[in-house]
C-alpha cells in the first residue's frame, strides 16, 4: 500500500472523518450538546479547498489499486459536492438541532466520494450506503409529524431494494465477465450475452431508483415532503450529483450499444413527462420539487445516451447548475413554526412585496430550472440533448425537449405566487442564516450566467 | 475604429440601469422614474448617432464586436449592424423613453420592478436584433419572455394570469422546436465542415437536402409564426394586448411582434432558401388571409384596446407578404412597414392607454363626440389613425405601397412567365385588404371621436396634459419622417434587403430588378 497516495489522494474524505470524529470528541467533552455548524462548515470548507485544490493540479494517483484510484475528474465531481453542501449546511441552522445532523451529513458525503472514486463494486456499494444510510436518518429526523417516519420508512425499503439490485447485477456480471472490478459493467455493456445484458439491466435500475427515475421514483415526493428544508435541499443537490456522477464512473468510457437505447432512452423521458406533469396539481412546494427532481433525473439520464467523452461535462454542468438552483430556492423559502403551513405554495403568495430580494432569488431558481435563458440551467439543458443529437438520436432529443417543455408551466406558477399575488398583511420570516447560503449560490449564479465558457472548458 | 465599441454600450446600458436601481431605496418612486427615463433616453441618443453613422449601401456588418463566449463550443459574442436591423434597433430605442415616460401615472405599484423589466426587455430586444450568432440570438430570444411574463402578469388587467401564461407557453412551444432546429443545424455544419460554429455567416452557406431544410425551416417557422403572429397561431395576441399595462402593449406592439418577421428575414427564410422558395406561396396565402381576417375580427371588436390587436395582426401580414414575394420593392416595404407598425401601434395603445386612465373602461360603445371634449387627443387620434389606413405622407403609406407594388410586380413577373397566377392573385387580393383596413379604423374614429358626445360616468374629462402630447408628439414626427423624407431610411436598409435577396434567391436574382 502506498501510504503517500492514501493521504494525498484521499485528503478530502480524510478532513470529513477528522471533522466527524472531532464533533464526536465534542460531543462526548461537553455537557450541553454542542452548536456542530462552525466545525462542520470548517470541515467542509476544507475538503472542499482540498479537492478543488487536487482537481486543479491534475492529482492521479491509486491510494487502493482495484478497489479506489482517484483523477482530476473524480476531485472535480467531489468539490461540486462539498461545494454545494456548505450552503445546504447554512441552511440548517434552526431546523437541526446539535452537531449529529452535521455528523450525519459528513458522513453521508464521506460516502459520496467514495463513490467518486470507486474502482470495485464493493466499492461502490459502501460509497452509495454510506451515502444514503444517514439520509435515512436525516429523513427521519425532522420528525414533524407523522409523514416523516412514513418518508423515512419508504425511502429506507426502496433504497435497500437498490441495493439488492445492484449487488445482483454486480454478481451476474461477476459471473458474465469474472471481475467485480467496475469496468465489468462497461464489459457487459458490450456482451450482448443475456446474462451480461441482465447484470446490466440490474445495475441501471438501481441507479435509476436512486436517482428517481419513472417508474422507480415512489420515494422521492415523500421523502422530499416529509424531511426538513435542509435535508431535501441536501437529497436534491447532493445526493442526486452522487448518483448521478458515479453512474459517470461506472459507464466509463463505454457507449450505450443500439439494443439498449431504448430502454435507456425511454425510462428517462417518461420520468421528464411524468414528473412535469405530476409537478403541476401539487401544492406543496417540496413535493413540487421532488417531481421536479423526478423530470431532471431524466434529462440527467439522458446524457447516457450522447458520446462518452462529453458524458462528465454535460453530467457535472448540469448537477453544479441543477444544485445551485435548488439550494438557492430552499434559501427563499420562508421559516415557519408549522412547517407543513410554510411548506405550501400559497405561503408564498406576495412573497416579492415582503422579501423582494428572496423572490427575485426564487424566481431566478425557478426560470433556471425551467431552462429557459440566460441562466445555467439554459446552458446544461443545451448540452445534454446537444450530445443527444449527436449521438443520432434526434427523435429521441425532440421527444425530450417537448417533454421539458410540459415543465413550463409549473415553475412559472411559482413566480406567480411570488410577484403576482397579493400580500396577506402577515410577515414572513426568513430562515437564519439564509442569506448566507443564498449569496454562496447567487454568486457562482450569476458568473455561470454571464461567463458558462470559463467551466465548461475546466471540465 | 473606436466607436465600434458603442453598440455594445447601447445594448449593455439597460443592464447597467438595473444595477443602478438596485442602489436606489424602496419608495423613492420618482428617483427610480427619473433614473429610467435618463438612461433610456441616453441609450435612445446613443442609437440615433449609430444611425448617423451607419453607412448605406455597404454590405455586411458595421459596428461590429466579436469576442469568444463559450470557446469550446465555438459560440460568441457577436453583435453588429447591418441593413436589416438598424432602423429596428433605433425603434426599439425611441420607444424605450416614450414607455417611461408614458407609465407615470399608470404604474403605481412596484414602481422599481416594473422599470427593471423595461430595462430587462429593452436589453433583450436589441440583443436579439444585433446578434449575429444562432446561440446568443436564441438566448436573447427566450429572455425576452421573463420581462414580459412579469409586466402583464403583475401589472395587468383582471385576466392577466390568465393572458400571460398563454404567452408564455404559446411562444415558449415555438422556441423549443426551434432550439431542436437549431442544434440539428449547428450540428450539420460540423459534419460538413469539421468545426462548431453558430455565425449566421457560417451557416447561410450550409447545403442541406431538400427535406431537412423543410423540416427546419417548419421548426424555426412556427416559432416565428407565433410571435409575429400568423393566422391561426395569433389566438394569444388579443388576450396578451387586452390584459397588458400600456407599457406592456406598446413594447409588445410596438417592437416585440417585428421579433417574429425579423427572424423570417434574418434567418428563417435565407438559412433554408429552397424550403423558403417552394414555401413562399404558403406564406403568401397565410399573410394575405392574416391581413384579411385580421381586419374582419378587428371591424366587429367592441373593446377599443382589441380592435388595435386585431389591426396588428393584419398590418404585420403586409409585412410577411412583402417578405415572401422575395421582391426587392416588396422586402424593403416590409422593413419599413414593420417600423410603421412599431410607431402607428404604439402610439394608438398609447392613446387607448390615456383614456383608459381617465375613464376606466374600454368599452367603445361608452365612448362618443370626443372631438369635442378632449380636442387635442382627438387630433392626435386622426394622425395616427390616417397613419394606420396607410394615407400618403405617413409612414403607413411609404410600408403598405411599397409592399403592395412588390407582390404584385412578383405576381406579375411570374404570370407573364407562365409560372403560375397565385402571387398575383394574392397581391391583388392584399389590395383590397387596404380597403378592409380604411373599414375598420375608420369606424372606430367615428364611434370614438365623432357624434354625439358621450362620457362614462358622464364627467367631463381633462384634455392631454403636456406629458402625454410630448409622447404623442415625438411618434407624430417619425410617422411623417418615414412618409415623407422614406429616401434616407430605405437607403441605409437597401444592402440588408438584397443581402435577404440574394441569400434566398441565389447570387443569379440579387440586383434590382
Amino acid at each position: 500500500m502506498n501510504w503517500q497516495a492514501v493521504f494525498i489522494g484521499m485528503l478530502p474524505e480524510h478532513l470529513l472523518l477528522a471533522g466527524a470524529l472531532l464533533l464526536i470528541v465534542v460531543e462526548l467533552l461537553s455537557r450541553r450538546p454542542p452548536d456542530g455548524l462552525p466545525l462542520a462548515l470548517a470541515t467542509l470548507a476544507a475538503a472542499f479547498l482540498a479537492a478543488l485544490w487536487l482537481a486543479a493540479t491534475g492529482h492521479a494517483g491509486e491510494p487502493f489499486p482495484g478497489q479506489l484510484t482517484v483523477d482530476p475528474a473524480a476531485f472535480a465531481g467531489k468539490a461540486v459536492m462539498l461545494g454545494l453542501a456548505i450552503p445546504v449546511a447554512l441552511l440548517a441552522r434552526g431546523e437541526l438541532e446539535g452537531p449529529r445532523p452535521y455528523l450525519l451529513l459528513l458522513f453521508s458525503l464521506y460516502g459520496a466520494c467514495l463513490t467518486l472514486s470507486a474502482d470495485s463494486f464493493l466499492t461502490l456499494f459502501i460509497g452509495l450506503e454510506l451515502l444514503s444510510l444517514p439520509v435515512y436518518v436525516l429523513v427521519m429526523a425532522g420528525m414533524r409529524g407523522p409523514g416523516s417516519a412514513e418518508a423515512a420508512l419508504k425511502y429506507l425499503v426502496l433504497g435497500g431494494t437498490a441495493s439488492a439490485m445492484l449487488l445482483m447485477g454486480a454478481s451476474l456480471l461477476l459471473g458474465a465477465t469474472g471481475t467485480l472490478a467496475i469496468a465489468s459493467f462497461a464489459a457487459g455493456l458490450g456482451a450482448g450475452t443475456p446474462l451480461a445484458t441482465a447484470g446490466v439491466l440490474l445495475v441501471v435500475a438501481a441507479f435509476f431508483l436512486k436517482g428517481a427515475v419513472v417508474p422507480f421514483h415512489a420515494w422521492a415526493p415523500d421523502a422530499y415532503q416529509g424531511a426538513t428544508v435542509p435535508v431535501t435541499a441536501y437529497m436534491a443537490a447532493i445526493v442526486k450529483a452522487g448518483v448521478l456522477l458515479a453512474a459517470v464512473r461506472l459507464f466509463g468510457e463505454a457507449g450505450v450499444p443500439p439494443a439498449l437505447v431504448a430502454p435507456i432512452a425511454l425510462l428517462p423521458l417518461v420520468s421528464m413527462a411524468w414528473g412535469n406533469l405530476a409537478a403541476i396539481r401539487q401544492s406543496s412546494f417540496r413535493r413540487m420539487i421532488a417531481y421536479s427532481s423526478i423530470a431532471h433525473a431524466g434529462y440527467l439520464f439522458f446524457a447516457f445516451l450522447g458520446a462518452p467523452e462529453g458524458r462528465f461535462e454535460a453530467v457535472a454542468f448540469y448537477v453544479i447548475a441543477y444544485g445551485l438552483m435548488n439550494v438557492l430556492a430552499f434559501a427563499a423559502l420562508p421559516a415557519g413554526a408549522d412547517d407543513a403551513a410554510a411548506d405550501r405554495l400559497e405561503s408564498l403568495q406576495g412573497l416579492y412585496s415582503r422579501r423582494p430580494y428572496a423572490a427575485i432569488t426564487l424566481g431566478i431558481a425557478m426560470l433556471s430550472l425551467a431552462g429557459l435563458p440566460p441562466f445555467p440551467g439554459f446552458v446544461a439543458k443545451f448540452l445534454i440533448f446537444r450530445n443527444v443529437m449527436e449521438a443520432g438520436y434526434t427523435g429521441i432529443a425532440v421527444a425530450g425537449l417537448l417533454a421539458s417543455y410540459l415543465g413550463l408551466y409549473f415553475y412559472l406558477r411559482v413566480l406567480q405566487f411570488a410577484f403576482m399575488g397579493s400580500a396577506s398583511g402577515e410577515t414572513i420570516p426568513a430562515r437564519r442564516l439564509a442569506l448566507g447560503a443564498s449569496l454562496l449560490c447567487l454568486i457562482p449564479v450569476a458568473l455561470l450566467t454571464f461567463f458558462p465558457g470559463w467551466l465548461l472548458e475546466r471540465l | 475604429m473606436a466607436e465600434a465599441t458603442l453598440l455594445n454600450y447601447v445594448l449593455w446600458l439597460p443592464v447597467l440601469g438595473m444595477a443602478a436601481l438596485l442602489v436606489l431605496p424602496r419608495g423613492a418612486d420618482a428617483a427610480v422614474r427619473g433614473l429610467a427615463f435618463v438612461v433610456m433616453l441616453l441609450q435612445f441618443v446613443l442609437a440615433a448617432w449609430l444611425y448617423g453613422q451607419f453607412e448605406a449601401g455597404v454590405a455586411g456588418l458595421q459596428f461590429e464586436t466579436r469576442l469568444p463566449w463559450i470557446a469550446d463550443w465555438g459560440v460568441y459574442y457577436h453583435v453588429g449592424l447591418d441593413g436589416m436591423n438598424v432602423l429596428l434597433v433605433l425603434l426599439t430605442a425611441f420607444l424605450g423613453p416614450l414607455v417611461v415616460a408614458g407609465a407615470v401615472n399608470a404604474i403605481r405599484q412596484d414602481v422599481k420592478l416594473f422599470h427593471a423589466m423595461v430595462f430587462f426587455i429593452q436589453f433583450a430586444m436589441i440583443g436579439t436584433f444585433v446578434a449575429q450568432d444562432l446561440f446568443l440570438f436564441y438566448v436573447f430570444w427566450e429572455t425576452m419572455l421573463i420581462p414580459m411574463f412579469l409586466m402583464i402578469g403583475i401589472w395587468g388587467g383582471e385576466r392577466r394570469i390568465y393572458a400571460t401564461l398563454k404567452f408564455v407557453l404559446y411562444t415558449a412551444f415555438g422556441s423549443i422546436l426551434m432550439l431542436a432546429a437549431l442544434i440539428y443545424l449547428v450540428w450539420s455544419l460540423y459534419e460538413e465542415r469539421g468545426a462548431l460554429s453558430f455565425a449566421f455567416t457560417d451557416l447561410y452557406g450550409l447545403d442541406l437536402p431538400m427535406n431537412v431544410q423543410a423540416w427546419l425551416l417548419g421548426a424555426f417557422a412556427l416559432s416565428f409564426a407565433i410571435k409575429v403572429p400568423i393566422v391561426p397561431l395569433h389566438t394569444w395576441l388579443p388576450d396578451a394586448h387586452v390584459e397588458a399595462p400600456t407599457a406592456g402593449s406598446v413594447i409588445l406592439a410596438g417592437v416585440l411582434l417585428k421579433m417574429g418577421t425579423y427572424g423570417f428575414m434574418k434567418l428563417g427564410f435565407p438559412l433554408f432558401p429552397e424550403a423558403a422558395v417552394a414555401a413562399a406561396p404558403l406564406f403568401m396565402t397565410l399573410a394575405v388571409i392574416s391581413i384579411v381576417y385580421g381586419a374582419c375580427l378587428a371591424l366587429v371588436q367592441d373593446d377599443i384596446k382589441k380592435i388595435i390587436a386585431y389591426s396588428s395582426i393584419s398590418h404585420l401580414g403586409y409585412v410577411m407578404l412583402g417578405l415572401a414575394c422575395f421582391d426587392l420593392l416588396g422586402v424593403q416595404g416590409a422593413v419599413i412597414q414593420m417600423v410603421s407598425h412599431g410607431l402607428v401601434s404604439a402610439g394608438l395603445f398609447f392613446m387607448v392607454g390615456m383614456i383608459y386612465e381617465r375613464c376606466h373602461t374600454r368599452d367603445l360603445a361608452a365612448y362618443g363626440g370626443l372631438a369635442k371634449a378632449m380636442p387635442v387627443y382627438s387630433v392626435f387620434f386622426m394622425v395616427l389613425t390616417l397613419a394606420s389606413i396607410g394615407l400618403p405622407a405617413t409612414s403607413g403609406f411609404t410600408g403598405e405601397f411599397l409592399v403592395l407594388v412588390g407582390a404584385v410586380s412578383a405576381g406579375w413577373a411570374q404570370h407573364v412567365a407562365g409560372a403560375g397566377s397565385t402571387t398575383l392573385v394574392l397581391g391583388v387580393m392584399a389590395v383590397l385588404g387596404v380597403v378592409l383596413g380604411a373599414l375598420y379604423m375608420l369606424r372606430f374614429a367615428r364611434l370614438f371621436l365623432f357624434g354625439e358626445e358621450r362620457l362614462p360616468g358622464g364627467h367631463a374629462v381633462a384634455d392631454l396634459g403636456l406629458r402625454e402630447k410630448a409622447i404623442l408628439a415625438a411618434i407624430v414626427v417619425a410617422v411623417f419622417w418615414l412618409g415623407i423624407a422614406p429616401a434616407g431610411p430605405l437607403a441605409k436598409t437597401e444592402s440588408g434587403s438584397l443581402q435577404f435577396q440574394q441569400l434566398v434567391l441565389g447570387d443569379a436574382a440579387g440586383g434590382a430588378p
